[in-house]
């Protein structure tokens, strides 16, 4: 083989390997999941697994929200997917979600969620076009999440008990 | 040297040990970059192999050479400095006193190897009992006194904390760790060994000496 190919097929091989290692450390994906996920949506090959995806929706709609969770986890096992995302940071919000009260660990939970999703969703804007769902965008749905963990006034007005679920 | 030895295999080795050396393995993986310190050691690292004659820069990167060469070239140079120092942060302990000592005695010996100037052949094996001491120390000593044990374990490393004002305990990481941090200093190694050598021994060998008059 001539030297040149030799030098070639090596140039391109490094760089390529090289790119790789530069992606991982910059990723930093924490399972083989997600890191296969990451090189497939690379190349725009990534999918769900579209029957987990309806199993968690059921489950979302019937308030089973632990059991939803579980499902969109294994329907996006690499964490690719925002509209996934979304729905798993949706189901901590309404998990989380209290009349008097909100569980604080289930919406910094929700939060890192939905941050993941506005990162994965193109320029950062997902809307999700759902009728079952009050807050249909990321940003609202962050929104909600941050007020939930942030203390004012607002949390000893006796009115609060009154408002809805979104 | 061959082609395919500078373009293939020396890349794909001291990548490999640049991906390996930050390879955090446990249920939850992670990839850990280089501190500046070990950029420091990487490049201290890199000029002992220059001045040893284990590394010729110009057999790497040179005007005489084609664009594709230097290339492959330029590669090589960037992977053995990543290399260099991903190897010193995997085999650095992670926390308190260890950490720092063991960052003094990576720097004081690579600046005694460099002051020294050693042959090829000699850096090698300098570089296997630095890596290797390194490894025990990380991977054997403080891995077993970071391990879950009895009363006795519990009383040395209290007696240790004690005398040393500072912690040596160290989060304690899965067995496969140590197997992974041997197989990345062998393969750093074997990368150091196949290097492009000055053909007459390192800097110092090649400069004029001094003649003493005859008679």
């Amino acid at each position: 083989m001539r030297e040149s190919v030799v030098r070639s097929i090596g140039l391109t091989a490094s760089l390529a390997y090289g790119a790789l290692v530069l992606w991982l450390y910059a990723t930093q994906p924490q399972t083989m999941a997600q890191v296969s996920g990451g090189l497939t949506s690379i190349i725009g090959a990534y999918s769900i697994d579209q029957q987990a995806f309806d199993d968690g929706l059921r489950f979302f709609r019937a308030d089973k929200f632990p059991e939803a969770r579980a499902a969109f986890a294994r329907a996006d096992r690499a964490q690719r997917d925002a509209r996934t995302e979304f729905y798993i940071a949706y189901a901590f919000y309404r998990e989380g979600w209290g009349r008097l009260y909100n569980d604080d660990a289930l919406f910094r939970q929700g939060l890192t969620a939905v941050d993941a999703a506005i990162a994965l969703a193109p320029n950062g804007r997902l809307l999700v076009d759902d009728p079952n769902l009050q807050m249909h965008s990321a940003d609202e749905l962050r929104a909600e999440l941050q007020r939930g963990v942030t203390v004012d006034a607002s949390d000893f007005n006796p009115l609060r008990v009154v408002r809805k679920r979104k | 040297m061959t082609a395919a030895r500078e373009a293939i295999v020396l890349p794909i080795l001291l990548i490999t040990v640049s991906l390996l050396g930050g390879l955090h393995p446990a249920a939850r993986i992670a990839f850990v970059p280089p501190s500046l310190f070990c950029l420091v050691l990487s490049t201290l690292l890199v000029a002992a192999l220059v001045r040893s004659g284990a590394l010729d820069p110009a057999r790497l990167l040179h005007a005489s050479r084609s664009p594709l060469a230097n290339a492959n070239g330029a590669i090589v140079l960037a992977a053995l400095f990543a290399a260099g120092a991903q190897v010193f942060e995997l085999l650095t302990p992670g926390t308190g006193l260890p950490a720092f000592f063991v960052s003094v005695f990576f720097f004081v010996l690579l600046v005694n190897t460099l002051v020294a100037s050693p042959d090829r052949v000699r850096l090698l094996r300098s570089l296997a009992v630095i890596f290797g001491a390194g490894l025990i120390l990380k991977f054997v000593v403080l891995a077993g006194l970071a391990q879950p044990a009895g009363r006795m374990t519990r009383v040395l490393v209290a007696l240790f904390d004690a005398a040393t004002f500072g912690s040596i305990t160290q989060d304690p990481e899965p067995a496969s760790t140590g197997y992974l941090a041997f197989l990345t200093v062998a393969l750093y190694l074997t990368a150091a060994a196949l290097l492009p050598g000055s053909p007459r021994g390192g800097l110092l060998q090649t400069a004029p000496r001094m003649q003493l008059p005859e008679g």
